[in-house]
């Protein structure tokens, strides 16, 4: 009889050892689920930097081919002693258009900011402005004044905005031209979006899709007084 | 009796070890997926080097075309003033855009969060720890005062402001060009020192605003070096209208 029941005390005894085994291997099992759930977070992550990453490259790409034709153009033109107008003016119109300093053309976005229980700030168009090129946009324009890379917003007193010194006011025509389903669904994302942010602020935000959005050059002199081209080794 | 208690417990005891080896046989599953999560992340993680090291590749294959090119344009326009004249045009514009190395005199401003306030010393209700941080909106506050100072070239933490720059906010963290950066931030501009000084510092202006929040030091340089956009500024959508 007492032999009986030293063998049960010692087979309790072991099984609680095996249960508490089981117990631990099972805490691990949980802190490892939960690992997994940071992981998967940065998978997706990673799928997008490389999503950019590729988009990048074939923008890289294309500008290479560019250069490279270019360049055999500039080079038949000097080895048939042909004038290198028609390569040059081509390659000053795209840069000039890059710059702002040429009328353009393409599809888009019209998006109205109007006075309404608040005044249009010129926060709110810098913000705007932000949003769109985050969106793509390859030009800009406010009340047909072109956005180029030199252009300040600056607001005086409530309602007088100045964009790059020229006093304009509401309503604001703000016009981009880029991918017209990327622009405007970015700007309209529910609430936290362009559009809804500032209607429920108080503003009146109208957005439009065009086709065929015209954007005039800046009338601006662009011109540098001050940066000088670092001169490569 | 006695046999009866010894088969129950062994009863017992072999359902215990069942559910044991039951948890056992997950716990492995388990890690192997994690194994194998971890495994696809690094592949992943690899991909995205692979991609980087790449661009960086034909990148500088970029460089050395449009390098050519230059030369190239200015022997095709030698002989032709008219045409030197449209050489030095693009030459301007490259610089405009932001597509070369350039120097100057300036300012260069830092902007670093306050680590020196915590969450216990925010009491008030008006307080919130987030007013202790730069935001993206006073990257592009600041970056707005300095074009309107008459800035010609502008850079944050190395990243060239260009005509299709967004600074924007995701999360803890800023992006400038689709870019990650982290405070200090360090904000660069080739101009006049002065104005560009006076901007930023005059009564009501951006650094007596964040004074309150965040830290700011600025300085002016005679001589400040701001690289090129190391992006594409593409034009998929405009054309050039015709006259």
């Amino acid at each position: 009889m007492k032999k009986g029941k030293i063998t049960m005390a010692i087979s309790l005894f072991f099984v609680c050892i095996l249960f508490m085994a089981v117990m631990f291997m099972q805490f691990k099992t949980i802190d490892e689920t939960d690992i997994t759930a940071i992981e998967n977070m940065r998978e997706t992550e990673l799928r997008e930097a490389i999503s950019t990453w590729k988009a990048k490259y074939e923008e890289l790409e294309q500008r290479l081919t560019q250069v490279n034709t270019q360049i055999s153009e500039y080079n038949e033109s000097i080895e048939t002693d042909k004038e290198a107008s028609e390569v040059l003016d081509k390659e000053l119109d795209s840069s000039n258009m890059l710059v702002g300093k040429t009328d353009v053309e393409g599809e888009g976005i019209v998006v109205t900011l109007a006075d309404q229980e608040d005044y249009v700030r010129g926060s709110d168009l810098l913000e705007l402005v932000n949003e769109l090129r985050y969106a793509g946009a390859e030009a800009i324009s406010i009340n047909d004044i072109r956005v180029t890379n030199m252009t300040y917003i600056a607001e005086v007193t409530d309602g007088y905005i100045y964009v790059d010194g020229q006093r304009t006011t509401a309503p604001f025509v703000v016009k981009a031209i880029g991918n017209q389903t990327y622009l405007s669904s970015s700007l309209t994302l529910k609430n936290v979006g362009f559009v809804d942010k500032y209607t429920n602020s108080g503003i009146r935000v109208t957005l439009e899709k065009q086709k065929n959005v015209k954007i005039l050059k800046t009338n601006q002199e662009m011109s540098v007084k001050y940066i000088e081209e670092v001169v490569s080794k | 009796m006695n046999k009866k208690q010894v088969a129950l417990t062994l009863g017992i005891m072999c359902l215990l070890l069942t559910v044991g080896i039951a948890i056992q046989v997950r716990t492995i599953s388990n890690t192997n997926s994690t194994v194998a999560q971890t495994l696809t992340e690094n592949g992943l993680r690899d991909e995205v080097l692979r991609w980087k090291e790449r661009y960086d590749n034909l990148y500088s294959q970029l460089e050395q075309a449009e390098g050519n090119l230059e030369k190239v344009r200015q022997q095709a326009s030698q002989d032709d003033t008219s045409a030197s004249s449209k050489e030095d045009e693009i030459k301007l514009n490259n610089m405009l855009l932001g597509l070369t190395d350039v120097t100057g005199t300036g300012i260069i401003f830092t902007l670093t969060d306050n680590q020196g306030v915590t969450t216990e010393m925010v009491t008030s209700i008006d307080d919130d720890i987030s007013y202790y941080l730069v935001h993206d909106s006073d990257l592009r506050l600041v970056v707005n005062e300095l074009k309107n100072a008459g800035a010609e070239a502008i850079s944050i933490n190395n990243q060239r402001i260009v005509s299709t720059s967004a600074i924007t906010c995701e999360g803890n963290i800023i992006k400038v060009n689709g870019e990650k950066i982290g405070s200090p931030f360090v904000i660069r501009a080739i101009g006049s020192p002065e104005l560009l000084y006076g901007a930023l510092t005059r009564p009501g202006g951006p650094i007596d605003l964040f004074n309150a929040k965040v830290i700011t030091d600025i300085k002016k340089a005679n001589k400040v070096e701001i690289a090129k956009y190391t992006g594409i500024i593409s034009s998929k959508y405009m054309t050039n209208v015709e006259e």
